[in-house]
């Protein structure tokens, strides 16, 4: 069923079909204002579209060319992300068992140094190992995240190359 | 291509020839908009900058939404800034607009009745009849009831009846 305003803007639009007809004849007030309406769409319908200038297109990439490349670091970011973060939970699952393990070796090497060594010597040695394993744990733990984004976007690059 | 929907998420990747198939889609519609929203002022400019904002937007695009109303609002919010921005100075007419015309008067006329209006009853004439959009669509881009739309149609209606029957 045809309303008011389905009519009377088929009748702008000039797209009057036997329903939008129908219900002129029938509605008194669409009936008033039907010249008014008729009158307008002459006027609208004789406005020009403007022509854009062959130029603007260009103009409207070039302009968004640094957009699009956040856009496209941004999307490679959230798509690595879950790759980061699978890498860093396999690093860390076994992260208790090696500090356990380590802690063990630890009291294991200053009890044998214990027995034939000086109390003094054999803790400095002790506190040397200690330090030097809790120097290679941190460096190798420090590097998990950057190596894994490293690999995650070397795996975009890759997906991108090839579609 | 693709729908419109789904060039503008691969804008939202980067994708430089999803934004130029959808600038080659919209560049009429578009522009037209705002030629006739600013009586053909700044245009480029708004044109440009609806694009950008569009681009900018676009990895937080809503695929359950329609492209087309997506982008008719960034336009409209843009075309309603600028109206609120001090007048300028008087300007000589766009001598793009006036070249395209093959009936100066009733190009004038026209502008003239889209000028008399207010800047919601213009918006929502353009979009209704110039763009086709629907009431729906309409006032989805609008951000307003459907309601709105009909009252604001039949307010700027009757405002440019008024206008045609004293010319």
């Amino acid at each position: 069923m045809t309303g008011c305003e389905d009519a009377l803007v088929a009748f702008l639009l000039d797209q009057v079909d036997a329903a939008a007809v129908d219900h002129i004849r029938t509605c008194p007030r669409c009936r008033a204002e039907q010249p008014v309406v008729r009158a307008l769409a002459v006027r609208l319908a004789a406005d020009p579209a403007p022509t854009p200038p062959p130029t603007l297109a260009p103009r409207v990439l070039t302009a968004a060319g640094p957009l699009l490349a956040r856009n496209a670091q941004g999307a490679a970011w959230r798509a690595a992300w879950p790759a980061v973060a699978r890498a860093l939970a396999a690093a860390l699952i076994p992260l208790p068992a090696i500090l356990v393990f380590d802690v063990a070796l630890v009291r294991a090497i200053y009890s044998l140094l214990g027995a034939v060594l000086p109390h003094g010597l054999s803790l400095y040695l002790v506190v040397n190992h200690a330090a030097l394993l809790a120097l290679l744990l941190t460096l190798t733990y420090g590097a998990v995240p950057f190596l894994a984004a490293r690999q995650a976007r070397l795996l975009l690059q890759d997906g991108y190359r090839h579609g | 291509m693709g729908t419109d929907e789904e060039l503008i998420g691969r804008v939202g990747v980067g994708d430089q020839d999803a934004l130029a198939e959808l600038c080659r889609r919209y560049e009429r519609p578009l522009y037209h908009f705002i030629a006739r929203h600013t009586g053909g002022r700044d245009v480029e400019d708004l044109y440009q900058e609806t694009w950008l904002r569009a681009v900018r937007a676009a990895p937080r695009f809503d695929p359950s939404r329609r492209f087309s109303t997506w982008v008719f609002q960034i336009a409209v919010n843009l075309c309603r800034d600028w109206h609120r921005r001090p007048p300028p100075e008087p300007v000589e007419p766009d001598d793009n607009l006036a070249s395209t015309s093959d009936a100066p008067e009733a190009r004038i006329d026209a502008r003239r009745l889209l000028a008399a209006l207010p800047e919601a009853q213009r918006t929502v004439l353009l979009l209704r009849y110039y763009h086709g959009l629907s009431e729906e669509e309409a006032a989805e881009v609008l951000g307003c009831p459907r309601g709105t739309v009909k009252s604001r149609l039949h307010a700027a209606r009757e405002r440019l009846g008024r206008f045609v029957e004293s010319a």
